[in-house]
């Protein structure tokens, strides 16, 4: 028995130092499902998504309130874009989630004013809700996303070239 | 001839890091405020309270959001949502959600010391894990406390006989040479500490050894990088990719660099052929024996065998654009023989084999894009199939298994698909990205099929982009005067939807009511074609080039052609691009916006103050509408 005890010991103590090492160094530990944060490559046409965990949903969690984390959680990666190393079409600075709410299955991200502080031109808006509207509706459940500002439905950005009057579907694009 | 043996070089006093960081917090009594100097200036956090020994720290704490906004960092969060969103200046998003003790930092799924909590209308978060994400650490100085940045990271990758080391920090980093000797190089990083410290050893690329120590005070730390070299070993100057990301790269001396790679002027059609044969009987028990591996053409790219003997389990993960790597982790396995390189033509450059370490043999390929990939076990091991085109969405990594006798539940093919259904191919495609919201508005017949609406974007009270007091609205107006003039020539009426600077609804309108107004001079009148003209620009100077947008079925034709013209008027072809621009989804009849070039960009911004080239782009743009009308007649009416 003693002869079989020690390995096993071994191998559970490997197994702990290096999930301990996995946790600890912030790296390697994939836990569970993820989504895709896409992003709107400098050709302006081209999707690039990186994957970030998807949390499974706590114990007191609805699956209704779940879905509205979970569209929450990737409309904010989706609006602070890849890390910066990775060159992408990104929001104007500053432009932050304000909230969201699901309706049947379009999902309503409000932004900050800061988003209608464009550089000008289609570009950075086809980019920019594109990456969005690609990030939300890979979502089970959410088809279409209704853009409005600091809590307010508006047509297009000011100076602006998108319609954000009605819901964004994939096949906008 | 790219090899890829990426690992970290965060050194085992992580775990020491975090004890320390959770002993730290425990001076603080619960409830009492915390003065913390950062970047020598206090800053005074009062929504403190001690849970668990460790620090909890309010959100809407006045500190905290000094801190945040120093940090460039934002918290997304208010009363009655359950997650705590955290977007750091990488950026990073760090999620907390309350009662939960599980925390979220991009694709890692870590553990707080606690978990965040609701009081009031407050969320508190656990300090430490902020502090970590913001690459800061909470230190004591004496009696004070110092909210200190970090060297949070330094990576090391191993490619062709190079080493890079990747330094990222809290704080701006700028390295500064201390020591420099044939055998070795010392970095100093001014304003950052570290918990990094120790020894590492790499053997690779011309180093030896890394070692990263600290020293100064906790105020002014300072972290050092030593780096020791092998004889001859080439040493790149420090480059920063931003402020707070440095490289510091290495290479061999030139003959071992050489010699790294030995079949690089190897006869591809014999690399090809070329399988490693190696004993396999003495493969320890249980282990997979990686034999070889052989490329070969297949009727659609390439197909890679790697000949294995045994059950395994394997892990793959391929780069971004531009790096075309991939590479497969077989676990539980033995290379049997030499450590394998091949290289071969498009689209498998290259093919290298190593057992990187006492359990796993790393497979690692080398593209020539980023082609489709296909996984499946072989008879005789595991085969790649490796397409010929790129792929605009490739899967970034996975886990299968292989073998003579599988475990249960894994008899199928580990197929890897380059990207979910429903989602692969081109985005730009329309069918590919689900077809189109609106059909062809078929019964659209111009009133007046001779009439074309110009559109000159901008104008009154939105003056478009600016850069250098060159305003957008003044060039989209002279182009279209010019395109106007063209038409006119050619016999067409035109109608502009502005012909001076001004607003085409009312000053300061909304931005739709301008619009609209545009669209209804197009559909009152029953133009034939709509042409908006605007100048792009961006909030850097990198994009440049002329880009068709559309929205409809029946724009799609309209913009090939003017695309078609386009493309060669001196800067980059973007080509076209679907989009939900308003004034192209409004129009009845086919319609396109052109965004001519970038006013952002030094290149485009010379070509669009050049009257040269906006008459030359003006008569792109009539022959666009030439060429259009002649190959889509209105039905009844003589062509153009």
């Amino acid at each position: 028995m003693r002869s079989t005890r020690l390995p096993i010991l071994v191998v559970l103590l490997a197994i702990a130092a290096a999930i301990a090492w996995l946790t600890l160094t912030h790296r390697a530990a994939r836990n569970g499902e993820t989504i895709a944060i896409y992003y709107t490559k400098l050709d302006g046409k081209a999707l690039g998504d990186v994957r970030v965990s998807l949390r499974p949903p706590q114990a007191d969690e609805s699956a209704t309130e779940h879905l509205h984390n979970t569209v929450l959680y990737a409309a904010v990666q989706a609006v602070a874009g890849p890390p910066n190393e990775i060159e992408a079409i990104r929001f104007p600075p500053g432009t932050r989630v304000l909230g969201v709410a699901v309706d049947g299955s379009t999902a309503t991200v409000d932004l900050s004013k800061d988003v209608e502080s464009q550089a000008g031109g289609s570009f950075g808006e086809n980019g920019e809700f594109k990456g969005l509207v690609y990030t939300l509706t890979g979502i089970p459940g959410i088809d279409a996303v209704q853009v409005t500002v600091d809590g307010a439905r508006l047509e297009t950005l000011p100076g602006g070239h998108l319609e954000l009057d009605q819901p964004l579907h994939r096949s906008d694009w | 001839m790219n090899s890829i043996n990426r690992f970290i070089a965060r050194t085992g006093s992580a775990a020491a890091a975090v004890l320390v960081a959770l002993a730290s917090a425990a001076p603080a009594s619960a409830d009492a405020p915390l003065r913390a100097t950062y970047q020598g200036q206090a800053i005074l956090f009062t929504h403190v309270a001690s849970t668990s020994g460790a620090i909890a720290i309010g959100v809407n704490d006045p500190g905290f959001q000094t801190l945040l906004h120093d940090t460039g960092a934002l918290l997304t969060w208010k009363p009655g949502e359950r997650y705590v969103l955290l977007t750091t200046a990488v950026p990073v998003v760090v999620t907390f959600a309350l009662g939960d003790g599980r925390y979220d930092v991009g694709q890692i799924a870590l553990q707080a010391s606690f978990a965040p909590y609701q009081r009031g209308d407050e969320a508190f978060l656990p300090f430490n894990e902020v502090l970590r994400a913001l690459d800061l650490a909470l230190r004591q100085d004496g009696r004070a406390w110092v909210l200190q940045p970090q060297l949070a990271s330094l990576d090391v990758r191993q490619d062709s006989g190079h080493i890079t080391l990747f330094a990222h920090g809290g704080a701006p980093l700028r390295p500064r040479i201390v020591q420099q000797s044939p055998s070795s190089i010392t970095y100093a990083f001014d304003g950052v500490g570290t918990t990094l410290t120790g020894l590492r050893q790499i053997n690779m690329g011309g180093v030896r050894t890394i070692e990263i120590a600290t020293s100064g005070t906790v105020r002014n730390p300072t972290t050092t990088v030593t780096v020791a070299l092998v004889a001859g070993a080439v040493v790149a100057p420090p480059r920063n990719l931003d402020d707070r990301d440095v490289t510091l790269a290495f290479g061999a001396a030139a003959n071992s660099n050489a010699a790294a790679n030995p079949n690089a002027a190897a006869n591809p059609a014999v690399a090809q052929e070329q399988q490693q044969q190696a004993p396999s009987p003495e493969s320890s028990a249980g282990a997979a024996a990686v034999t070889g591996v052989t490329i070969a053409p297949a009727a659609d790219g390439a197909t890679v065998t790697i000949a294995v003997n045994g059950n395994a389990a394997y892990e793959w993960h391929r780069l971004r654009a531009p790096d075309n790597r991939f590479w497969i982790d077989i676990q539980n396995a033995q290379l049997q023989g030499a450590p394998i390189d091949q290289s071969a033509v498009g689209p498998v450059l290259s093919v290298r084999v190593r057992q990187i370490d006492p359990q796993t043999v790393r497979v690692a390929l080398s593209l020539d894009g980023q082609k489709s990939l296909t996984l499946a076990p072989a008879a005789n091991g595991l085969q790649i199939g490796v397409g010929s085109q790129d792929v605009a969405d490739a899967a970034r990594s996975g886990t299968g298994s292989f073998g003579g006798v599988l475990a249960s539940g894994a008899q199928t093919a580990a197929a890897v698909t380059p990207a979910p259904p429903g989602e692969s191919g081109d985005y730009w495609n329309s069918t590919a990205a689900g077809g189109w919201k609106f059909g062809p508005r078929g019964t659209y017949v111009p009133a007046n099929p001779r009439l074309i609406v110009i559109d000159p974007g901008h104008g009154g009270s939105d003056p478009g982009s600016m850069r250098n007091g060159v305003r957008e609205a003044d060039i989209t107006l002279d182009v279209a005067k010019r395109l106007r003039d063209l038409l006119v020539a050619r016999g067409w009426q035109v109608k502009m939807t502005r012909e001076t600077d001004v607003d085409v609804y009312q000053p300061n309108d909304e931005a739709h009511e301008e619009l609209q107004a545009r669209v209804d001079v197009a559909n009152k009148n029953g133009a034939r074609l709509f042409m908006s003209i605007h100048v792009n620009a961006f909030i850097n100077s990198g994009p440049y080039g002329t880009t068709t947008y559309y929205s409809k079925p029946e724009d799609v034709a309209f913009a090939q052609y003017m695309e078609k013209q386009l493309a060669a008027d001196g800067t980059k072809d973007d080509g076209i691009i679907k989009s939900h621009l308003y004034v192209t989804l409004h129009t009845l009849m086919p319609a396109v916006l052109v965004e001519t070039a970038f006013l952002s960009n030094p290149s485009d911004f010379a070509l669009l103050t050049s009257p040269a080239w906006r008459q030359k782009i003006a008569q792109e743009m009539a022959d666009g509408i030439g060429q259009y009308t002649q190959a889509y007649p209105v039905p009844n009416q003589p062509p153009q």
